[in-house]
């Protein structure tokens, strides 16, 4: 431990002052030297002999407090201060190239801290749950029905709870609901939970108290928990609110308590506004004595120390024992659990991934390009370094100072980059899934500052080394001979110069072909046809209460009203009512049987689910294939019917004529009605815009009712015109009614693609970058050259090559560099292509139209970079070139 | 009288032997005298030396330095020893006798 100690007050000395220090050592040196003096002026010497002598005895007081300074280290100090200062010095003398290289590494830095935040919110810092490895995100899968990743049904949570195999469950589920009696109606954000949901996630609140067990027994007083955000935007922040009421869908809620602005229950999205317990839900209060309904995400916590395996291994006997007690709703349904965070987390990893590999290329580029610079500056200090030499500074010595020297643009342009990180933080959110921003913000913490720091010290020695390492190998003699031919070392430097700039292509070209790969990938994102006309069409949601509106006949008599009263409007007559409406929603399966057959026993086949009204597919712009559209004649008392989708009639009727034949599929308690199919249209994409449409089965909003919809009004009147006689017309029927999620259709379109669209800007970007680092590296080696070889162009001139020969010479250099760098990147991206795999959509990793049109954007640059030098190559004047000689 | 250098080595021992047999604390010029005076007037300090090596001795812990005043009134740094000081002047004792041991056999039995 001694060392240690040491280490330690050594370390004191390194930040005490050293002006004082180095008094003090004098000033005991001075008394001895003085007390020695008296000494020998006692014995009989003058004072002047006497301070000789003494001075003598002690020995040369200088080379003593060097000595001092070695030991304590501060020698080494000494040096990096020299060699900081003098590398500031070095900058502030040559503003441009101090410039170029902080703002170079400045953007590369900031880029890669940027983008490194967002790895470390989302893959490496833990959830800020206390143990967070012990939660688990509970699952129901039925393979036999390939229904994978549902949620439980209320007994079978029970059933867990009961169990002892977890530490704590808890259960939530995601219900709108509508607030009245403050301001205009709203539907708030409800998650409706189990009350272990806040022990669980350590919750506490800001006020009042959450919700006890007590709270979700069946016959209890209906209680709410407010947001912090929902009491201070709704509620004005009210303290009195604790204990009032507030009124939920027309009912009557108790607010228990408020919870603090960063509470979310995982897993259903950021934008949490009200919670309260499953039993009070109009919705799912039903339900919990339905064994057969999987409507509940539950969360666990396992107990400490044991593995996930075993767990597992209790879970599916509970799983066997629930199937064989009752085989009707459980046969076939088993309990899966997964870890929680990866349920956040989603599929984000390898798209992250692919970033922080590309934005890790920029910075190596960008590297290259400085080391680029520096090796033409080298020249231009070679003479000092031959100085430094001849007065005995060592290799060693000399290479420190070089590393030091680009140390501090390289700590400048990570200051730069992390100021650039923090301001791009916010925007980089696009990159999370709506889950993960509330659970993990993304910020610069002291892990993302080390990244930073790091990363700037490793680019620092990156760009600083070969330079370094170059120039302290000079022979000293060599280089005070000025303007000799170019010696062993400018031959050596411009090797090393052209092997960088092989290397910048090389990366550009596997940064552009990447940016190329995602750019055709999102213009196929986009150009897919969703299988309906999204223009001048605008969608709003209307949602009735279900307190109020409690019966399938309100629900139609509504929507039959808001539609006729819609349809009176001027410019309002193409609007129709859609549940789920493709992409804006999340789409509705159901199993489905055709009339007449037995339901096989293997899984039944499927079809998305929308109830419309019948201006539907004329609104949308959806093509009758065959038969008929739906009529107001389709009403509740007549014939039940369905259109299908193009897919689904392939798929089952195949070259069948699907028309008078007849499905059985319904919502409970309609599920067994039997619909005969009038009409086949179009595919839709309702799940996705790249996800294939699956097959689709339609009914009459009036045969399949729901509290409310989506309207879609095709208009050409102006958007808000259009949504203000919405809001009259349903403000006259229902002053209560909120209208909610009005949008474009085409934003629907456009945002069903933000992920992806925001990562191919990111990394075109990126490409753009990588292009233009490549291109400054190729003009800055080829002008290099031009200009040490003035001489030799003036030669060549006089002897007979004309300024064409001479600039093709250029060309051909800079072409030769490229072609080498090209071979190689092209390698290293086709390499590299398959980790886009996964991100592409609609071509293949390998496209050649993309590595093809990559190449040529590399092969126009290279010329276009070539040009400036090329051209001083060709107004070469013999006269100047001979004259030097 | 002719004086003799002190042994290479050796004056980390001298230095821990006069703070330990002193009872106050001392400062750089009595060091010098007190191995004098103990060596009655033998051995000889390199006078600079001194203090490189009570620097040395501060940064391994053996002593610890205080300014104060001396009796003539000017500042000065003085020198005390360490409980590690101590140990140190043990070890650094039993091996100058291991040394000088080894080296009597020799020089009496050649």
């Amino acid at each position: 431990m001694q060392w240690l100690s040491a280490a330690f007050r050594r370390m004191r000395m390194f930040f005490s002052r050293r002006d004082r220090f180095d008094q003090d050592i004098e000033e005991e040196m001075r008394l001895h030297r003085d007390l020695r003096a008296r000494e020998i002026e006692m014995q009989g010497a003058t004072a002047q002999e006497a301070d000789y002598a003494a001075q003598r005895r002690f020995g040369n007081t200088l080379l003593l407090r060097e000595e001092i300074h070695q030991d304590w280290g501060l020698a080494w100090i000494d040096h990096l201060r020299q060699d900081l200062r003098y590398g500031l010095r070095l900058l502030r003398k040559s503003p441009a190239f101090t410039f170029i290289v902080v703002i170079t590494l400045g953007l590369g830095i900031g880029a890669n801290t940027a983008i490194f935040s967002v790895v470390n919110a989302v893959l490496l810092r833990p959830l800020p749950y206390s143990h967070p490895e012990q939660l688990l995100n509970v699952f129901e899968n039925n393979l036999q029905k390939g229904i994978k990743a549902s949620g439980c049904s209320w007994q079978d949570f029970q059933q867990l709870q009961q169990s002892g195999i977890f530490q704590s469950t808890a259960g939530a589920q995601r219900h709108d609901l509508t607030l009245t009696g403050t301001g205009s109606p709203a539907v708030v954000t409800t998650v409706v939970v189990t009350p272990e949901i806040f022990p669980l996630l350590d919750a506490s609140p800001l006020a009042g108290r959450y919700f006890m067990p007590a709270d979700n027994q069946p016959g209890s007083a209906p209680v709410v928990l407010l947001s912090e955000g929902v009491w201070r935007s709704r509620f004005g922040a009210d303290q009195k609110i604790v204990g009032s009421s507030i009124h939920l869908d027309q009912q009557a809620f108790t607010v228990l308590g408020i919870m603090p602005a960063a509470f979310r229950v995982p897993v259903f999205g950021s934008h949490q506004e009200i919670w309260i317990p499953v039993a009070h839900d109009p919705l799912f209060g039903g339900w919990i004595d339905k064994r057969g309904v999987h409507f509940l995400r539950v969360m666990a916590r396992m107990k400490p120390g044991v593995a996930l395996t075993q767990v597992q291994s209790e879970a599916d006997s509970i799983s066997r024992k629930l199937a064989s007690d009752f085989p009707v709703e459980n046969g076939g349904w088993a309990l899966h659990l997964a870890p929680l965070r990866a349920a956040i987390v989603g599929d984000v990893k390898t798209p992250l991934l692919v970033l922080l590999g590309a934005v890790g290329l920029v910075l190596l580029l960008a590297c290259v390009n400085i080391a680029n610079l520096l090796l033409a500056r080298a020249t231009l200090r070679a003479r000092e370094m031959a100085l430094r030499q001849a007065f005995g500074a060592k290799r060693g010595r000399i290479i420190r100072q070089l590393l030091t020297e680009s140390l501090v643009p390289g700590l400048l342009g990570g200051v730069l980059g992390v100021v650039l990180a923090c301001l791009s933080t916010r925007a980089l959110r696009l990159l999370l899934p709506s889950d993960v921003p509330s659970t993990q913000p993304v910020q610069v913490d002291v892990w993302v500052l080390t990244f930073a720091v790091v990363v700037s010290m490793i680019a620092s020695i990156g760009f600083g080394l070969a330079p370094a390492l170059l120039a302290a190998r000079t022979g000293f003699h060599t280089n005070f001979k000025d303007g000799a031919a170019a010696s062993g070392l400018d031959v050596r430097r411009l090797r090393v110069r052209n092997l960088l700039t092989v290397a910048e292509i090389a990366l550009a070209m596997v940064l552009v072909a990447a940016a190329g790969l995602l750019v055709r990938s999102l213009i196929s994102m986009t150009s897919v046809d969703p299988g309906f006309q999204s223009t001048h069409l605008l969608k709003a949601e209307i949602s009735l209460p279900r307190y109020q509106y409690s019966t399938p006949q309100q629900w139609s008599a509504f929507a039959e009203t808001l539609l006729d009263r819609i349809h009176a409007q001027p410019g309002l007559r193409e609007s129709a009512l859609a549940v789920p409406l493709p992409l804006a929603d999340s789409f509705v399966n159901l199993p489905f049987s055709l009339a007449g057959q037995a339901t096989p026993a293997t899984t039944p086949p499927t079809a998305d689910y929308v109830s419309i009204t019948p201006e539907y597919f004329r609104v949308m712009g959806i093509p009758l294939l065959r038969g008929r559209f739906f009529t107001r004649e389709d009403s509740a008392s007549s014939q039940r019917v369905a259109i299908i989708s193009e897919s689904l009639a392939r798929l089952h009727f195949r070259d069948e004529n699907p028309l008078g034949k007849k499905l059985v599929f319904g919502f409970p308690p309609d599920s067994n009605v039997a619909r005969e199919i009038v009409g086949v249209v179009g595919n839709v994409r309702d799940a996705g815009l790249i996800q294939e449409p699956g097959p689709m089965m339609y009914v009459p909003f009036a045969q399949g009712p729901f509290w409310g919809g989506e309207l879609v009004v095709k208009s050409t009147l102006a958007s808000s015109a259009v949504i203000d006689s919405v809001r009259e017309v349903v403000h006259g029927i229902d002053q209560n009614l909120p209208v909610t999620r009005i949008g474009t259709m085409s934003d629907v379109l456009e945002a069903s693609v933000d992920q992806p669209r925001f990562r191919t800007w990111l990394l075109g970007a990126f490409g753009l970058v990588a292009l233009l680092l490549a291109a400054i590296g190729v003009f800055g080696v080829v002008s290099y050259s031009v200009a040490s070889r003035s001489r030799e162009f003036g030669i060549r001139a006089s002897l007979g090559a004309s300024p064409a020969t001479l600039g093709r010479m250029i060309l051909m250099e800079g072409l030769s560099l490229a072609a080498i760098g090209l071979g190689i990147g092209l390698a290293t991206a086709l390499g590299l292509a398959h980790f886009l795999k996964s991100e592409l959509y609609g071509i293949a990793s390998y496209d050649p139209a993309t590595f093809l049109a990559s190449t040529a954007v590399l092969l126009v640059m290279v010329p276009a970079a070539c040009y400036l030098p090329a051209r001083q190559a060709m107004h070469a004047d013999p006269m100047i070139a001979l004259r030097y000689e | 009288m002719p004086r003799d250098e002190i042994p290479p080595g050796t004056l980390y021992m001298l230095i821990l032997r006069v703070l330990a047999r002193s009872s106050d604390e001392l400062h750089g010029f009595e060091i010098a005298k007190s191995i004098e005076t103990l060596s009655e007037d033998v051995l000889r300090v390199e006078e600079g030396s001194l203090y490189p090596a009570l620097q040395r001795m501060l940064i391994k812990g053996w002593v610890k330095a205080e300014w104060g005043m001396t009796a003539e009134n000017r500042r000065a740094r003085y020198y005390r020893l360490t409980a590690a000081g101590r140990r140190q002047l043990q070890e650094e004792i039993s091996r100058f006798e291991r040394v000088m041991g080894a080296v009597t056999r020799v020089i009496q039995t050649a």
